[in-house]
């Protein structure tokens, strides 16, 4: 049954609605043919069906927009001419064929169905078509060309585009077809141009040739215009456009950036832009590196540093050597090793020396420093050979003291000939004549005597050097050493000062047994270590109350003081005397302090009565320069006391490093300032949490050492090494080292961070 | 311990390790650059007693474990840059914040030294005025709105004086329009609007530098994107100055002139020109200083390609010979146009500051033409080397300075004919799409970006402290330090590659900005486009307020 409707009647125009409503209608009445002459009414068509499932047709012709929109399946929609935007809109199975022109986005989220247009369309066309797997794709086929951005984001479906007419036109797609597409084919005839990234193009194959075929009949049919099939089926002109698929989309089309910088770049830089400055591989290292390319490197740096006691010693006796040879077991080395630097280790190491080499003790860290005296006693009775004269030098040494001793131990023990002049009638100066028998047992330095006179040196003793046989010393000797020590005790011209009983004095006679008529009452003036010793010597004497003054904090070491105190001694300070009476001491503040006898103890000074003025300076001191040697002459050295007041132990280093020099004066080559240069080993590498607090005893005091920076051969680097890096090396002479392997080490320091001695240092690679 | 001394919790990060998770493989220690952690040994003791049916038992266990202490130190301190924590196998290290802050009083009150450092400023007053504007203007049903993926789009953007259409090189003859060949135009070039600015050779590595260099040239050579670099001043290479990628490459003349010679000799072997020239007269994060380049990074390569010896590099705060605005264009302007016949962009950066209008408006008034763009940089700007208190505290917060230098170029009708290029944390919060679109809208032609692209190329360093450690030589990345062992970490193709893509993922972000406002190119000025939910914002900014 075929229906009319015309939509204007007397001018006027019928709306959509009531448009639609007779469409309706007429299919509720049985219409399934309906003849429209439009007026720009939307929707032509769409979303109607046929009460029996049938077939509806409709021949329209002046349609507005969305004709067939929704459109089902068994609707066929005819237009006469051309038809405007959204033909086919959401098409979901109708034909609808277009005898002109068809305007944008046609097929518009067409999902099924067949659209025809025997023009153009309008841009979009085709934009969002797709294909739902229950229904037969949606099909859009137009004769001459699309507008631009046609088929975008299609996601399936069958686009055809003939390019009839269109030879000429840059692009029968349009500008930027294609975009966004995933799905479905789009064919077309001619030129495109601009398409999107998202697509290939292909050629047509049997399949398309067959689908072209059968489909351009049908179309051509459609729309009247089969005599374009045979200028149709020349399918060299065809190309077929389908969508990346999803894995396609993600692959790089462009040179990757690496093969621009291996190939563009360097070529046109000559590799790199740096590459005649520095030298680079480009290679991107790991973080965790070995060799060259490690920030740090560990260095095992064994006896690189000194050990505190070492350091502070003025001698530089290396203690952590003594004490790391008795750990294994050579105690004769041990014991020996200590007189390369001394002739008196149990004199002065065990006696009389304040031990300035335990003051930093790294033991401190943990309890008590170590028993250096201990240490020093064991040497007493150690002998030496006598020495083998294997140099044709001789040297002079004036003065037997513990300076000019010391000088000649290091002399003779390296085969020169040493004549020793002494004023008194036995070697060991102010250790033999001065200090009291209490500081210093006589057995112990008798020993120590003995044993340096059985080197062999020649000792000349109650010889007073005098200006005439200096010159002669002088003369017939290579070398001089002047070693007097200060016999000239100070004393401060106050009023009365012919009272005062000089400190020097009384202790060398009171070693010879020659008692002071002193009284009860003593004041002695100074406050240093002498006159702590004249305190001693004071009371032994008899005296019930002695005190002791000083213009200054008193300059004797704290146990000094201590025994002197516990002696009843009483120190004041600061006091300045005005003058000695008969009764006492008068001091400038008005105190007086009664006394029998007053006693000055403040220094003592060299007597160089027997050196020409030249050597001196203006107060009366000898002239020297760094390494020992008298400014006047270059084979006159002088040491000691002569030089300045200070330590036994200073002595002794003075007489050791003056005997270096001369040895090396006497070769000719060049004199050093100082014997021992070596730092001192940073405190925080030695590792005392390693160490336990316990009770020392004689047998184990070697264990207690710390053996600051010296390798105590424990391994424990080898074993800690992640990289398993280092090993150890035994040597031909029974020495060892360490080694860290650089092709296997990351520098981590866990070596250096855990060595127990502060061995391995880990340094900046540079 | 003395009281007085520095201890652990004084310094400005806390390093936290659990002995118990360590097995010792040393690697944390072994990459430190900055030497902050070591080994050591500690000792533990427990004593504990109990009684039972023997009697009352003692019980104590002393031992000595190997440890990894932080090294409590002024100067050798830990930065915070975790890559220990990326090397542990076992996370038995890591770093944290030390909240107490009390560092910088300590290292002052311990070397009567200012403190140095780089990155950006650390203080956090407000938060960041770029945030609290939105592109709030969305073409809906008014007007057709622009699809980012479906539409071509022209982000391209100005280096170069732009005349006013009265002084265009055209005149009307016998009522047509010609050519008038007695006007010349000033050089203008179309360029991408992101530049990646000056970070000198010596402040970078070299292999940072090319890194940056490449990523330019592939964006350009390859995905088409015409972004430029600016070569801070520390000397270019030869081989640079003579390859044709010059043309990508904008090179800097700050106060020092390092590496200018060589500049100089290498012209006649140019094949190509230069993309532009900027002056640099300051810069935001430490305005009215010059550039600083501690010893420990003037290492050979850089002593050579500067001209200068081993020594901390200062460069004077101003140029020496320049006086005045108007001198500036006399001289620097005149000069650097000549060197390069007028046909290369010579642009300016000064640090943002009260007085950044006032020179904005004198060199509009420019009589020659020679003034192709004006950088202002903000005090969220980064460095390689400053002193904390200009990071922290001078200079001048980019926005609204920009803002008041394009409205008193709209004021006098002449907006856009100096391009304005802004930057000091641009991309600061990790997008750098959104910055530089509203600074556009703000009226830039055109940002800048440096510390970022460190980021995009690895940097670990925060505005929060963390490393910041950029003059000290010893970067753990390998970007800004001159030791080889340290710049071997740097992976150039990762980094160039990093850079490329971050581009390509804003390039694909602004124009996700630019399809909704309806424009397909940069809408420069279009403040129409951006709501602000800070009233006082939007009144100083002149865009409205939305809540």
């Amino acid at each position: 049954m075929k229906k009319t409707i015309d939509t204007v009647k007397n001018n006027e125009r019928k709306s959509t609605q009531i448009l639609m409503q007779e469409i309706w209608e007429g299919i509720e009445e049985g219409y399934n043919e309906f003849r429209i002459n439009a007026c720009g009414q939307h929707n032509i068509g769409g979303s109607v069906w046929s009460k029996d499932g049938g077939e509806l047709n409709f021949y329209v012709t002046n349609p507005g927009q969305r004709t067939g929109g929704m459109g089902a399946a068994g609707t066929n929609i005819y237009i006469e001419g051309s038809a405007p935007a959204d033909t086919g809109w959401l098409n979901s199975g109708a034909k609808i064929v277009v005898k002109g022109d068809s305007g944008d986005t046609t097929a518009h989220c067409a999902a099924s169905g067949k659209i025809y247009v025997a023009g153009s369309s309008g841009t979009r066309s085709g934009a969002l078509m797709k294909k739902d797997p229950k229904y037969s794709a949606p099909e859009l086929w137009v004769l001459k060309s699309t507008g631009s951005f046609s088929f975008e984001f299609m996601g399936g479906g069958i686009g055809v585009v003939c390019g009839v007419g269109c030879e000429d036109m840059p692009s029968v797609l349009g500008d930027r077809a294609c975009v966004g597409m995933v799905g479905g084919f789009v064919y077309y005839r001619g030129s495109v141009k601009n398409l999107s990234d998202d697509v290939f193009v292909l050629d047509l194959d049997e399949n398309d040739f067959e689908f072209l075929k059968e489909g351009l009949k049908t179309f051509l049919k459609e729309i009247d215009e089969t005599k374009y099939y045979d200028e149709l089926i020349d399918f060299s002109k065809w190309h077929k456009i389908v969508a990346k698929t999803y894995e396609e989309r993600k692959k790089q089309s462009d040179i990757t950036l690496k093969t621009f910088r291996l190939n563009k770049w360097a070529e046109e830089v000559g590799g790199s832009i740096f590459a005649d400055l520095i030298i680079d591989d480009f290679k991107a290292h790991d973080l965790v590196q070995t060799g060259d390319s490690r920030l740090r490197v560990p260095k095992w740096k064994n006896y690189a540093y000194s050990a505190p006691c070492e350091y502070n010693c003025p001698i530089k006796i290396p203690t952590q050597k003594r004490f790391s040879l008795l750990r294994a077991g050579k105690i004769k080395e041990a014991l020996e090793l200590v007189l390369d630097y001394s002739p008196f280790p149990a004199s002065v190491c065990g006696q009389v020396c304040p031990n300035l080499c335990l003051n930093n003790c790294s033991r401190l860290k943990v309890d008590e420093p170590m028993d250096v005296k201990m240490l020093g006693s064991l040497s007493k009775n150690i002998m030496v050979e006598p020495q083998k004269i294997t140099k044709d030098k001789k040297i002079a040494i004036i003065g037997g003291g513990v300076a000019g001793m010391s000088s000649a131990w290091q002399l003779a023990k390296n085969g020169y000939q040493v004549e020793i002049f002494e004023q008194d009638d036995d070697i060991g100066g102010k250790l033999a004549q001065v200090i009291p028998n209490e500081r210093l047992s006589k057995e112990i330095l008798d020993a120590e005597i003995e044993r340096f006179k059985k080197l062999g040196v020649k000792i000349n003793t109650s010889v007073k050097v005098n200006a005439e046989l200096y010159t002669k010393l002088e003369e017939e000797f290579d070398a001089v050493v002047i070693a007097i020590g200060a016999h000239g005790a100070v004393v401060i011209p106050f009023e009365g000062y012919e009272r005062l009983i000089k400190g020097l004095n009384f202790l060398k006679d009171s070693k010879k047994g020659i008692k002071y008529n002193l009284g009860e009452k003593v004041v002695v003036i100074g406050a240093g270590n002498a006159a702590m010793d004249v305190i001693t010597e004071v009371y032994k004497q008899g005296a019930k109350d002695v005190t002791a003054i000083d213009i200054q904090e008193p300059s004797a070491f704290e146990k000094e003081i201590k025994s002197a105190k516990d002696l009843g001694a009483k120190i004041i300070w600061p006091c300045f005397t005005q003058k000695i009476t008969e009764e006492g001491v008068q001091l400038k503040d008005g105190r007086f302090l009664p006394a029998d006898s007053v006693i000055i103890s403040v220094g003592d000074r060299p007597i160089f009565d027997f050196l020409p003025k030249s050597y001196l300076d203006e107060k009366s001191r000898i002239k020297i320069n760094e390494f020992m040697q008298t400014l006047v002459n270059d084979k006159v050295f002088a040491i000691g006391d002569s030089t300045r007041s200070g330590l036994f132990t200073n002595a002794i280093a003075d007489g050791k490093h003056c005997a270096e020099n001369i040895m090396k004066y006497l070769s000719n080559d060049v004199l050093i300032d100082d014997a021992n240069k070596k730092k001192l080993i940073p405190q925080n590498r030695i590792k005392a949490e390693y160490y336990e607090c316990y009770q020392p005893t004689c047998d184990n005091e070697q264990n207690r050492c710390l053996s600051c920076g010296y390798c105590r051969d424990c391994g424990l680097c080898m074993q800690s090494c992640p990289q398993n890096a280092i090993s150890r090396i035994e040597k031909e002479d029974g020495k060892f080292e360490y080694v860290s392997d650089s092709e296997k080490c990351i520098g981590c320091g866990i070596c250096s961070g855990l060595c127990p001695c502060g061995i391995w240092e880990l340094e900046d690679n540079n | 311990m003395n009281i007085n001394s520095i201890s652990k919790d004084d310094l400005p990060w806390i390093v936290e390790y659990d002995s118990d998770k360590c097995m010792l493989c040393g690697k944390c220690v072994a990459v430190c650059s900055f030497g902050a952690i070591k080994v050591d040994v500690q000792k533990r003791k427990k004593v504990g007693a109990i009684s039972n049916e023997e009697g009352f038992q003692i019980d104590a266990d002393q031992k000595a474990i190997p440890v990894i202490k932080q090294v409590i130190d002024e100067h050798k301190f830990c930065r915070g840059c975790g890559v220990c924590t990326k090397v542990c196998p076992n996370g038995a290290i890591k770093v944290s914040r030390n909240k107490t802050e009390i560092f910088g009083t300590r290292y002052r009150a311990k070397t009567s030294d200012s403190v140095k450092r780089g990155g950006r400023t650390n203080i956090h007053t407000e938060g960041r005025t770029l945030d609290k504007i939105k592109v709030g203007r969305i073409s809906q049903m008014t007007d057709p709105s622009l699809d980012a993926i479906r539409h071509t789009f022209d982000l391209r953007t100005n280096l170069g004086r732009v005349v006013s259409p009265e002084n265009l090189n055209f005149k009307v003859e016998n009522g047509n329009l010609v050519e008038d060949k007695t006007k010349t135009l000033p050089v203008n070039t179309s360029i991408y609007p992101i530049i990646i600015s000056d970070m000198s050779i010596g402040a970078l590595s070299p292999r940072m530098w090319e890194a940056i260099s490449i990523a330019v040239a592939y964006l350009n050579e390859v995905k088409n994107i015409p972004i430029r670099m600016s070569s801070g001043e520390g000397g270019i290479p030869d081989r640079l100055l003579k390859s044709k990628y010059l043309k990508y490459m904008i090179l800097q003349i700050a106060s020092g002139h390092f590496g200018w010679n060589r500049i100089i000799n290498a012209m006649p072997y140019m094949q190509e020109d230069p993309a532009g020239i900027l002056i640099k007269i300051g810069q935001g994060a430490k305005p009215g200083d010059g550039g600083l380049l501690m010893a420990e990074k003037n290492v050979k390569l850089i002593q050579e390609i500067r001209g200068v010896p081993k020594a901390d590099l200062l460069s004077p705060p101003n140029h020496q010979g320049l006086y005045s605005i108007e001198e500036s264009v006399q001289k620097m302007f005149l000069s650097m146009n000549c060197a390069f016949k007028f046909k290369v962009p010579v642009a300016i950066k000064v640090a943002a500051s009260a007085t950044s209008v006032s020179v904005y408006n004198n060199l509009l008034r420019d009589p020659y033409n020679i003034v192709g763009g004006f950088f202002i940089d903000g005090i969220a700007g980064g460095t390689g080397a400053a002193h904390e208190i200009s990071l922290n505290h001078t200079g001048h917060p980019i926005v609204s300075k920009l803002r008041d230098c394009y409205l008193a170029a709209v004021h006098q009708g002449k907006q856009g004919q100096i391009p304005i290029y802004a930057g000091g944390g641009i991309g600061m919060n990790g997008n750098l799409a959104a910055d530089t679109f509203k600074m556009i809208c703000l009226g830039a032609s055109g940002v800048f970006i440096g510390k970022l692209i460190l980021q995009i190329a690895g940097c670990v360093g925060n505005d929060f402290g963390k490393c910041n450690a950029c003059n000290t030589g010893r970067c753990p990345i390998g970007i800004t330090t001159q030791n080889p062992k340290l710049t071997q970490r740097l992976d150039v193709d990762t980094v160039a590659q990093n850079i490329v893509n971050y581009i390509l993922a804003t390039d694909i972000e602004l124009k996700k900005l630019l399809a909704p406002v309806g424009n397909s190119t940069l809408p420069i000025g279009r403040s129409d486009a951006l709501v602000c939910v800070d009233r006082n914002v939007s009144k100083r900014l002149k865009i409205q307020y939305a809540c």
